[in-house]
């Protein structure tokens, strides 16, 4: 007997996510169970059942974290674009006034 | 690092909201605590199917019986989904089966119950579901993550079977007199374990899954939910309540006082000897030795599918 995890998903717009998890003999049998414990009320379009030995996983959640500051890979990164909207603007009207 | 200091650093991740997973280091107390935890939670699920079971030859017609039977099949569904979490925590389905039918482990007080009639459908469907979404409402935010996201999905359930066991009650209550003496009837006999069913009250200082956050309420907290919510329900419906009888208070709520509660009938069930733990746990026993050619088919991969 094997641990299946078991993902659902709701909609084609949708991820699959993670239900639960079902013991079964094989595959087959897995997806049977599946499908009675977590799709009685057809709650998903779709499931998908992973042996949880075939599941890989950082075993040190410490790894998971950013090496070094990358700040530059997230939007509060760039929120003074309006000060700087201003400041171009402003450069751009100097422009003008001399040119 | 020490065990010490692994406690230590476990303690503080607890009082910071910290959540638990099954692969994380944990003390061996909260390991055994949440294990003994969610398999009382689970037996209690599939030994709550039995009485219900037992009233479904009571079902006035053919559509409340299969509403009924569909309600049992999703409690012993949670049942599954709570094996499931708990075998994770290192103990066998076989080992709590047996541990359960041998009467080792526990189960919910209410399921130690006889049931007489259609009458004790509505009020396990309404009153005692409901006392269990209190309970479970309240564990939604546990300290054990996984324990979490099964009692999400079995939250959506029972608030269903709330829908199913008041529809049951409000047919009952604008009936004939019959049909109104079936509900009150029913409802003398299961109040006091109704309120029985939240246990007496916390030892805040002692409980180690209060303290880490496994449980999240004390239980005279839920008792009280319980009531402020349910007693004007069931007084609207013009029906009165038996011993131990809810008073109102000045600020609102419904009280019940602790001397007016007679904690015998649980002290026994604590022992496994209710009015209906031996015949209930010989039917589970049965019921088990009968399906042991499923399970023995089931053993072996892709035999079924020669």
């Amino acid at each position: 007997m094997d641990v299946y995890e078991v993902f659902r998903r709701g909609g084609h717009k949708e991820p699959f996510e993670h239900c639960g998890s079902v013991i079964a003999p094989d595959s087959e049998m897995g997806l049977l169970m599946a499908k009675e414990c977590f799709l009685r009320r057809r709650e998903g379009e779709h499931l998908w059942l992973v042996r949880r030995t075939d599941i890989h996983s950082f075993k040190d959640e410490s790894l998971l974290e950013i090496a070094a500051d990358k700040s530059y890979r997230f939007a509060h990164a760039y929120r003074d674009v309006v000060k700087k909207r201003d400041k171009a603007r402003e450069r751009a009207r100097e422009l003008g006034e001399t040119g | 690092m020490t065990y010490e200091e692994k406690l230590g650093r476990f303690n503080e991740h607890i009082a910071l909201g910290g959540k638990v997973e099954t692969q994380d280091w944990m003390p061996d107390d909260y390991r055994r605590g949440v294990l003994k935890f969610i398999e009382m939670h689970a037996n209690s699920e599939i030994m709550g199917a039995l009485p219900e079971r037992e009233c479904l030859p009571f079902a006035p017609s053919l559509q409340r019986k299969m509403s009924l039977a569909a309600k049992i099949q999703d409690e012993v569904g949670h049942a599954q989904l709570l094996y499931r979490v708990a075998e994770d925590l290192g103990k066998s389905r076989e080992a709590m089966f047996v541990d359960l039918v041998q009467g080792r482990s526990k189960f919910h007080n209410v399921f130690h119950y006889p049931v007489h009639q259609w009458g004790d459908v509505a009020i396990i469907g309404w009153l005692i579901d409901g006392a269990a979404l209190v309970t479970q409402a309240a564990l939604l935010d546990s300290s054990y993550a996984p324990y979490t996201r099964v009692l999400k999905r079995i939250c959506t359930e029972e608030q269903l079977h709330l829908r199913h066991g008041e529809d049951i009650t409000l047919e009952l209550a604008s009936g004939t007199d019959a049909q109104r003496e079936m509900f009150q009837e029913a409802l003398n006999r299961w109040w006091l374990a109704i309120i029985h069913f939240f246990g007496p009250k916390s030892n805040v200082e002692k409980d180690l899954l209060l303290r880490w956050k496994v449980k999240t309420r004390t239980n005279e907290d839920l008792r009280q939910e319980f009531l402020d919510r349910y007693v004007p329900k069931i007084f609207e419906l013009g029906f009165h309540f038996p011993t131990p009888t809810p008073h109102s208070s000045e600020d609102g709520h419904w009280l019940i006082k602790d001397e007016d509660i007679d904690w015998e009938p649980l002290n026994s069930i604590k022992k496994n000897e209710g009015p209906e733990t031996e015949r209930r746990l010989s039917n589970r026993r049965a019921i088990y030795e009968d399906h042991r050619w499923v399970r023995e088919a089931l053993s072996e991969p892709a035999v079924h599918a020669a």
